[in-house]
């Protein structure tokens, strides 16, 4: 196994013991901002300015992003809207943030669609692995977490959201509990907290290595237990206006049934989440398939502002190998829990509770300067020690409370407890986002946003566990805002996009489509029905093909 | 670049060895065969049962996860959710069986643990709900992702992750909340916040980093 990497493993299984106790300290400013200039890809300068819509001419973006808010939507330019449902509140996402909305706005009396582009609880929420932040200890508090966070996020946080965050945790948090959720205890009944990169105290509540899933699977079942209407496999593709600044609804995309749909809204929640399917500066993403940016393209077709959309969160620990696993997480806890990141001679060259950007720098760095490990599928990266969690906290710790991690490995035949895993940075969270006020109103009347598609909460860098508190948070205080200030229902139309429509045209037109709604990869794309549907009788090749492929017996592989 | 030879519905593809069956798929234009979330192996949508033309054992998995091998046909098996049931407070025998009638007619076949991508001992686990022993029932299904193919197999209509997520909510919602949410609203908090925020921007960065380092709000 990995005899390609033997010479770098006995360098890493030689200096362990040395390195086990070492303490280094955490890089000053100007050396991490140093650092940042230097390898973090934010910092690179590869982004431009665009020409159309409310960020004209002013804010920069990703090439990735650019293109997806110069393009032209894929609505055909006779569809027109007609109402096919009419609902109070029309919340867009089945993630954390769309599906807390939903329940928050349970006994409101308002009649609620909740429409997702994948299944119920598709998201990057279900994939978070390593907690949810919140200040609970008795050393602890909310203006803490605020400093550390604040700090993180360079002080280009939003104050007010971000305070609101900070002491709406606990709250948050007994939430969840009585939801259900089951945040893993110390023997004394008490929470259990860990440290994460940049926390100056330990603050952040787990459950295992599966807190996103865990947190998912409840607010899904919970869902699932009220009113609202759940619309899967309806993919958001336009937000309807009434012409004079209002958002009264979307049109959807029936992906199964390939047919446009109308919804007439009084009031609509953006909760759509992130992009890292854009694969910035061609990055691998452990984001879900559905992160395509979509929110971005909608609002920003109805004037919104967007903030900070420059700046992407790419996470320190990336799988880099095995190539099948090639970007998804390797969760920050494990380094909380005492892996140690080190580069090819075995040698660690940074705190691996540093700001997640700048240990991100740190490893770039490593492997640019000829440090890293280089691997056969033509990735490169650094080792995460995984052994020394049993060595420092006893065997079998690192199996009990990282599962999922086991789970990933053990189909390579690679034990994390026994041998260390190669890592590199992969992307992982958008930033930035659209524009919202202390109530998760945008600048857009009728639509609310909340969740990772919106900016400022988290400054240009985010700390771990402060995602999945802010979907709780925000995803309810979008919901109570939408309940104090329904707007009356007005006409749906397509003015805005019209009005983008003639700016792009007097700009000499436009390249593409978006929403893209799917990875570049995948090759799924926006498609209607054909015409006529009924007649069409199966290609001979496949109805032959088929005839000897039945499906299995489901209990054929019973051992 | 070393190629293998799979099928998918009767579609036979050359894909790439050491990728997965959604990665498969995707390079081929294929993605829509198999219904797919979050590709990291959490979500449950990518359930396919896989088969061989010789002897090496097939059986179900997620897609996602899933190594492509020579010969290996795949049949795309998405498993409709169904309705949940009300979790409750105190969990016992007695209310797992009103909720779940099915509970007891587990014939301990072990179909739900041999289809489980999750490795859960479900077959023990449905047993253990049977007894009571909610601690551990929790505790088996930590990982799991609801997939639902433990109940699309059980011929007994038992219905296993959802009594396993019936367990946990009903679990966690038990008893108190073991800190006080707003303890931390004490009675400084407001002057602490106004301590912390006053000023430009760059004296509440330069606060907050010193805040970080000594505890303290200085002045």
């Amino acid at each position: 196994m990995m005899d390609w990497a033997k010479d770098s493993l006995q360098q890493v299984a030689r200096t362990r013991d040395d390195r086990s106790e070492q303490v280094l300290p955490g890089l000053d400013d100007q050396a991490s901002q140093e650092l940042l200039k230097k390898f973090h890809p934010d910092y690179k300068g590869l982004e431009r300015k665009i020409n159309v819509g409310s960020n004209a001419n002013s804010q920069k973006f990703p090439p990735e992003l650019a293109d997806l808010l110069e393009a032209d939507s894929p609505l055909p330019e006779s569809f027109e809207p007609k109402v096919d449902i009419e609902t109070d509140v029309l919340i867009i996402g089945g993630g954390g943030a769309g599906v807390s909305a939903a329940l928050a706005l349970n006994d409101s009396g308002m009649k609620v669609h909740l429409a997702t582009k994948l299944r119920l609880g598709d998201s990057n929420t279900v994939m978070a692995e390593g907690g949810i932040q919140s200040a609970i200890t008795a050393e602890d508090s909310s203006r803490r977490h605020f400093a550390d966070s604040y700090v993180g996020g360079h002080g280009n946080n939003d104050p007010d959201l971000l305070r609101y965050l900070c002491e709406q945790g606990p709250l948050s948090i007994r939430w969840l509990t009585e939801l259900g959720c089951l945040f893993d205890k110390n023997e004394d009944g008490t929470f259990r907290v860990r440290a994460g990169g940049g926390t100056s105290i330990p603050r952040v509540l787990a459950c295992r290595d599966y807190t996103g899933l865990e947190i998912m699977r409840v607010l899904k079942d919970a869902v699932l237990l009220t009113e609202t209407h759940v619309l899967e496999d309806h993919a958001a593709m336009e937000l309807l206006d009434d012409g004079e600044g209002q958002v009264t609804g979307a049109v959807l995309w029936h992906r199964i049934e390939k047919k446009l749909i109308t919804v007439s809204a009084r009031a609509v929640i953006l909760a759509t989440g992130g992009s890292g399917q854009l694969r910035i500066q061609k990055f691998p993403t452990s984001n879900h398939v559905g992160a395509t940016g979509d929110g971005l393209v909608l609002a920003y077709r109805q004037g919104c502002q967007l903030l900070h959309t420059d700046s992407y969160q790419y996470h320190p620990s990336g799988a880099s190998y095995p190539e099948a696993l090639a970007g998804q997480l390797i969760t920050e806890s494990i380094r909380s829990a005492g892996a140690q990141v080190v580069n090819a001679h075995g040698d660690r060259f940074i705190s691996e509770m540093s700001f997640r950007d700048v240990l991100a720098g740190a490893i770039i760095r490593e492997v640019e300067e000829g440090r890293g490990v280089e691997i056969p599928n033509g990735r490169k990266g650094v080792w995460l020690d995984t052994p020394l969690v049993d060595m420092k906290l006893g065997e079998g710790t690192l199996k009990k409370q990282f599962p999922g991690l086991f789970h990933r490995f053990e189909r390579y035949n690679i034990d994390p407890a026994k041998q260390p895993l190669l890592i590199y940075p992969t992307l992982h969270y958008q930033n930035g986002g659209i524009r919202i006020d202390i109530e998760c109103r945008t600048d857009r009347k009728g639509l609310w946003a909340a969740g990772e598609v919106t900016g400022g909460l988290h400054g240009t860098n985010r700390l771990m566990g402060n995602s999945l508190l802010d979907i709780t948070v925000f995803g309810r205080r979008a919901a109570q805002s939408v309940a104090e200030h329904l707007p009356e229902r007005k006409p749906v139309t397509l003015s805005s996009l019209l009005k983008f429509r003639q700016q792009l045209k007097s700009l000499g037109g436009a390249k593409g489509t978006s929403p893209q709604l799917f990875p570049k990869a995948s090759q799924m794309k926006f498609q209607l029905a054909e015409v006529p549907p009924a007649q069409e009788t199966r290609g001979a090749e496949n109805t032959k093909a088929n005839e000897t492929f039945e499906p299995p017996d489901p209990f054929g592989g019973r051992f | 670049m070393e190629t293998v030879n799979i099928n998918i519905s009767g579609k036979t593809i050359h894909a790439r060895a050491g990728e997965t069956i959604i990665q498969a798929l995707w390079s081929a234009g294929l993605a829509e065969e198999v219904k797919t979330g979050c590709a990291g192996g959490v979500c449950g949508a990518c359930t396919v049962t896989v088969r061989f033309p010789d002897d090496r054992p097939g059986g179900s998995d997620l897609a996602c996860m899933r190594l492509v091998e020579e010969g290996m046909e795949i049949f795309p098996c998405p498993v409709d959710g169904i309705a949940p049931q009300a979790p409750t407070p105190y969990p016992d025998q007695e209310k797992i069986q009103s909720a779940f009638p099915t509970l007891n007619r587990c014939t301990k076949c072990g179909s739900c643990t041999s289809v489980c991508p999750m490795s859960i001992p479900v077959m023990d686990s449905v047993l253990r709900m049977q007894n009571a022993e909610f601690d551990q029932v929790a505790d088996d299904f930590t990982t799991c992702i609801h997939c639902g193919l433990c109940r699309f197999v059980c011929e007994d209509k038992v219905k296993p992750h959802n009594m396993g997520i019936w367990v946990r909510r009903s679990l966690g919602m038990t008893g108190e909340f073991p800190v006080e949410p707003l303890a931390d609203a004490s009675e400084n908090a407001g002057g602490e916040w106004q301590e912390l925020l006053s000023g430009s921007p760059e004296e509440i960065l330069r606060r907050c980093k010193s805040f970080r380092q000594t505890g303290k709000i200085e002045a």
